[in-house]
């Protein structure tokens, strides 16, 4: 095996931090690949510029998606990265495994591959990182006989992923993992044969918090929330009291001003609350969510290209989140209808929205006009009317003569 | 040996057979939980059971020998069972109290680093940069070993007034959704892409390429069969050489960084915010990027001297103004602040009141 | 229509686009169903079942997906010519 000698790189050993230099180095040191990759990251660090191409056309038979073609451009150089090519393998849902069956990802990876990994990527697949065209079918094989399935990539729907929910977090609105599974499952063509106009994300947070940035990226934000007081242990808010300013801390915190502590019993108006969670997660033994409990469905974020990133925009406020998950799987589907009519290629959900109007979006998923979508209503006077619009307004009118009360 | 029988959409595993046996247990029954230390945490369920979490860092990168060390430390003591975190820490979960301290113990003889938990900084979400992509204008993996280096001790022990985000993409593309982290670094290009005419008309559809264009800057060149992009409104995106392999962006002296800040993703409080730019250049300095690794921890130390509890970095700028955040670290305001782009109706002030 | 004939129609309108224009999926079916009064389900299914055979692939390129016909060396590498 070629010694590579990397000044620059090494200086990336340094420090208390984990260094990914030593991880390269630790997989170069058995695995041809990984040793190539680490003398061209040496010279992208010496030169100051990366020499991957374009992705290319790389995959499995029948799948449209889950593998990344990466070449070099300096294959010459550098010939055990000359075809570095990522495979997507789609995690569990909350990155839970046994030893065993990591260990046997790892087997098959470094007999097929660099022996180098992401755990996890952005989207949450578990990222095999580096392998030749050659060897995609049987990886494909090997994997998929021990029950793992690709990821996804392209114009498709992309890996759902989600927080750990349920499985250790007492602010879970709703079983995220299995909701995760769920779609997963449900969508395995959209998932591996790409069939939109451009990539669609979902991702499913248990709670305001938000612990897998839905908000910021996934063009269908499932966040958890809920209905009701929120349940107070007043004995345990009085042992917080002990540690903590709760008026500083809590009270004057809170952005509705619905709470108040006179030393004794914490009062919420509940009406007036907006479910934040920052009281309940600053005191998690005395402050429960209420008990009616789902959803609130976000649609449109994104990165910055083309014109600017986006969050999600508030679609449904509440949705029941429950088994066998019929009602989202089919406001899923029509959303998916709505944005394949009408989005160019390369058009996001959220872009498709903003062109098209949010009008045209809500009424071809069913979805009625409510003041919980909107930070504030529009402030300029040009608008659309329909003959029907005019008609209705119209016929309430009518309505107000004949009662006599006006309804506005 | 014959190659087994390949099974298509079959999915991922279920995870439940990937659940310690307390978590399957007590699933959706959990009651509270605890921050005990930066790197471990008690969940406490209703049924009273404990399970404690210790939170690892990981370079996110890993090898498949470092993994499989994770896997004899979890089968030590955690029963063989694992999991890592959106933020890409690994965590070992415990729920016999008496396999804490041995766990610990081991874990730092083995060199690994226990931290991440609360008001601190957790790993740092970032893109695969010159490691692994074709639009990478910086590495992202150096930039964060860099910067975790020089913050190392607020992962592992130091504290902040709330947690502090931070996020490395390296490119615009920003595949990491990084838009909306307490401090980021985004890579910028900052000059206008070279066509290769000889190679555009094979390789890419006109149409295509102009509508990649946000600024309107790409035009048809009908001489070349290709197409020429107007300098006064180029950005520097790159969204051409995306859809369109023979525009080249990339440029060793001209690429660099630009730091944003302010952005969180949950509601705490505040609704989530996109993080906003502060910093517009940095050149690119590897192996260690000292000047951005010196301006993030700058921006940490004035936050931490200046925010209330619990103020997110952006909380606590939306409380003192943009003016003040920019005379308390002694950034200079540039142009690159003031949106040129989409949002400058929204981001212009129009109001007399504010702060010297 | 025999589902041998409409994957030959399938095939030659892939044909007719090549090297003009990168055809998506919807693009075929919509293409081919509106061409051959069709359900699109049915040519869907169609192409589905030719790109399982390695007759058509999925493609990707200019940050999108796209089907094409296969060239040879992909064909050679998934041992469906020699």
């Amino acid at each position: 095996m070629k010694k590579y000698t990397t000044p620059l790189i090494d200086e990336l050993e340094k420090g208390p931090w984990p260094s990914f230099v030593t991880e390269m180095k630790k997989a170069g040191k058995h695995n041809e690949m990984a040793n190539d990759a680490v003398g061209h990251l040496e010279k992208c660090y010496r030169t100051k510029m990366g020499y991957w191409k374009h992705g290319g056309i790389v995959g499995v038979l029948g799948y449209g998606g889950g593998v990344i073609g990466r070449y070099s451009e300096i294959g010459d150089e550098f010939p055990g990265v000359a075809h570095f090519h990522t495979v997507r393998l789609n995690q569990p849902s909350g990155f839970f495994y046994t030893s065993k069956a990591l260990k046997e990802i790892c087997d098959i990876w470094d007999k097929y591959g660099s022996g180098l990994t992401n755990v996890h990527g952005s989207t949450g697949d578990l990222v095999l990182l580096g392998t030749k065209t050659d060897a995609l079918e049987t990886i494909f094989a090997e994997y998929s006989s021990r029950g793992w399935d690709l990821g996804s990539s392209g114009s498709a729907l992309r890996t759902p992923s989600c927080c750990v929910g349920q499985g250790r977090c007492e602010w879970a609105m709703y079983d995220t993992m299995g909701l995760t599974y769920a779609l997963t499952q449900e969508f395995q063509d959209e998932i591996h044969r790409p069939t939109f106009s451009y990539k669609f994300k979902i991702k499913s947070s248990g709670c305001a918090c938000d612990c897998v940035a839905s908000i910021a990226r996934a063009d269908m934000s499932i966040i958890g929330t809920w209905k009701g007081d929120i349940q107070i242990d007043q004995a345990e808010v009085k042992n917080y009291s002990s540690k903590m300013d709760i008026k500083a801390e809590i009270i004057d915190m809170c952005p509705t001003q619905c709470m108040s502590y006179d030393g004794k019993e914490l009062k919420i108006n509940n009406a007036e609350c907006n479910r934040c969670m920052h009281c309940i997660s600053k005191m998690t033994k005395a402050l429960k969510p209420g008990k009616e409990r789902g959803a609130t469905i976000c649609i449109g974020s994104k990165a910055p290209i083309v014109v600017g990133s986006l969050l999600s925009w508030v679609i449904i406020p509440f949705i029941k989140i429950e088994e066998p998950y019929t009602e989202l799987k089919d406001l899923i589907r029509k959303i998916w209808d709505w944005w394949d009519e009408n989005a160019k290629p390369r058009e996001r959900i959220g872009e498709v929205i903003e062109m098209k109007g949010m009008r045209s979006f809500l009424e071809a998923i069913g979805v009625p006009p409510m003041p919980q979508q909107i930070r504030e209503p529009r402030k300029d006077p040009f608008m659309f009317y329909t003959e029907d619009d005019i008609a209705s307004y119209k016929a309430k009118e009518a309505e107000e003569k004949k009662t006599g009360k006006y309804k506005f | 040996m014959a190659l087994p029988q390949r099974r298509t959409d079959i999915g991922p595993p279920h995870f439940e057979q990937f659940l310690p046996p307390v978590i399957k247990k007590n699933y959706g029954k959990w009651k509270y939980h605890e921050v005990l230390t930066p790197g471990t945490m008690v969940h406490v369920a209703e049924s009273g059971d404990k399970l404690w979490t210790v939170r690892v860092a990981s370079p996110r990168l890993m090898s498949t020998d470092t993994i499989r060390e994770h896997c004899d430390i979890a089968e030590k003591y955690c029963g063989g069972y694992l999991r890592y975190t959106t933020r890409n820490n690994a965590e070992f979960l415990v729920s016999d109290e008496k396999q804490l301290e041995p766990l610990k113990k081991d874990l730092t003889a083995r060199g690994f680093k226990m931290g991440g938990i609360g008001y601190g900084i957790t790993n740092v979400v970032h893109t695969q940069g010159w490691v692994h992509c074709h639009s990478a204008a910086t590495d992202a993996s150096g930039l964060v070993k860099a910067m975790m280096d020089e913050l190392y001790d607020y992962f592992e022990s130091k504290r902040l007034p709330n947690k502090v985000r931070l996020a490395v993409a390296c490119c615009v593309n920003m595949c990491g959704a990084v838009h909306c982290s307490d401090i980021a670094v985004v890579a910028v290009h900052t000059k206008v892409p070279v066509v290769n005419h000889a190679n555009f008309k094979n390789m890419c559809e006109l149409p295509t390429v102009i509508g990649a264009c946000p600024t309107r800057a790409i035009s048809p060149d009908p001489a070349n069969k290709s197409v020429k992009i107007n300098a006064d409104k180029c950005m520097y995106c790159g969204n051409c050489f995306t859809v369109c392999p023979p525009i080249s962006i990339k440029d060793p002296e001209r690429d660099g960084v630009a730091i944003v800040v302010g952005g969180k993703i949950n509601s705490l409080r505040s609704n989530p915010k996109f993080s906003k730019l502060v910093i517009p250049y940095i050149s690119n300095e590897p192996p260690r990027w000292p000047k951005a690794v010196a301006a993030i921890k700058h921006i940490v130390e004035v936050y931490a001297a200046n925010a209330r509890k619990h103020e997110r970095l952006g909380e606590w700028i939306e409380r003192i103004g943009w003016e003040r955040f920019f005379s308390l670290t002694g950034i200079d305001f540039t142009f690159q602040s003031i949106d040129d782009f989409t949002f400058m109706r929204d981001t212009m002030r129009t109001a007399s009141t504010f702060k010297w | 229509m025999e589902i041998a004939e409409l994957q030959d129609k399938i095939f030659a309108f892939v044909e007719a686009a090549k090297g003009k224009k990168k055809l998506k999926e919807k693009d075929i079916i919509k293409g081919v169903s509106a061409e051959q009064s069709m359900q699109p389900d049915e040519v869907k299914k169609a192409m589905r079942a030719m790109i399982d055979v390695g007759r058509l692939m999925y493609s990707y390129g200019g940050g999108a997906s796209s089907v094409e016909i296969p060239s040879e060396e992909y064909l050679r590498e998934k041992g469906l010519i020699k």
